[in-house]
């Protein structure tokens, strides 16, 4: 077998081998969430926290006490996840120890099984 | 009473085809959210999408893990800043896809445009002659998989990435060459030197 014809039919195999897609680490969807919405600050305001509640999507307990204190559109227009512990771990970790709901880093913790691993 | 819904034979086309305008129209709306930079609906938009274009950058990429979260990442920031100009005529995953076909092409081709590219690895294509697999070890495909996987990882990246983008991605050596900005012959003289490297390793390597 010639070169040429053994790389094609390995690749054919292999190719074909690859239906299997990968679950994104949690890590890797953390750090997406951030770059995304970081992106979106610095081009102008995001939603307002208030917009954002009455558009039907909860909000995590940090931004909800954001969103009922006496503070300007601009504050609440702002994302708190940048100063927030748990956009750290989450970035480093698979499963951090995020124990609130709505917190968004949450829905991207890989569930841990009743054996403890991930 | 009347009803206005379609008669039976009817309803299974009818159904997947209003399912199928359910989820484009949920599409639609979360498009128009993440515009609106509704930071939940981008959460929705990571959880949502980044499997499958994880999936899909990693296989191509394999097994160079070490390249593909910062790919996915590009791939997501180019698909916010283009959102608005997303038409709808795929699926918003087809769209990311494509984004995501396009990134790994412009990595093996600024990866193999290094001049280093061509140089820096040893040429062992002269050296002792190699024995070509048998196809017999190639039949066991989840063994060729796997020692695939494991041979293209301990080959020089530029080696490597040729041997993907030529056949597992199947461009001729002459695109290749286009796209990189080296003769056809340079490009054939590095995929003989990285052939040759895989093939010493195959021999090598434990079945």
């Amino acid at each position: 077998m010639n070169d040429e014809r053994f790389f094609t039919i390995l690749a054919a195999i292999t190719d074909a081998m690859q239906g299997t897609a990968e679950r994104a680490p949690a890590r890797l969807k953390s750090r997406l969430y951030s770059a995304l919405v970081s992106e979106q600050a610095a081009s102008g305001p995001l939603l307002s926290l208030p917009a954002t509640k009455a558009a039907g999507r909860p909000l995590c307990v940090f931004e909800n006490l954001l969103q009922v204190m006496p503070v300007g559109e601009r504050v609440t227009s702002m994302n708190p996840c940048r100063v927030c512990h748990a956009r750290v771990l989450a970035e480093h970790i698979e499963s951090p120890p995020i124990y609130w709901p709505h917190c968004p880093y949450v829905a991207f913790r890989r569930p841990v099984k009743l054996d403890g691993s991930l | 009473m009347q009803s206005d819904t379609p008669s039976a034979p009817e309803s299974g086309a009818a159904t997947a085809a209003s399912r199928g305008d359910a989820l484009a129209s949920e599409e639609a709306i979360l498009l128009d959210a993440v515009l609106k930079k509704d930071r939940k609906a981008t959460a929705e938009f990571v959880s949502r999408y980044a499997d499958p274009v994880y999936g899909y950058v990693s296989q191509r990429l394999a097994p160079r893990a070490d390249l593909v979260e910062d790919l996915v990442q590009e791939v997501f920031l180019v698909a916010l800043q283009k959102l608005d100009t997303f038409a709808g005529k795929s699926s918003v995953l087809g769209w990311l896809l494509g984004i995501a076909r396009h990134k790994v092409e412009d990595l093996y081709r600024a990866r193999l445009r290094e001049p280093e590219s061509f140089s820096a690895v040893e040429d062992t294509s002269n050296s002792d002659p190699v024995t070509l697999p048998e196809f017999d070890e190639l039949i066991d495909s989840a063994r060729a998989q796997e020692k695939t996987q494991r041979i293209l990882a301990l080959l020089p990246e530029v080696y490597g990435l040729a041997l993907l983008w030529r056949y597992w991605e199947d461009h001729s050596t002459k695109e290749m060459a286009a796209q990189t900005g080296k003769t056809e012959k340079a490009m054939e003289r590095l995929l003989a030197r990285a052939r040759a490297h895989f093939k010493r390793l195959w021999e090598n390597e434990e079945p």
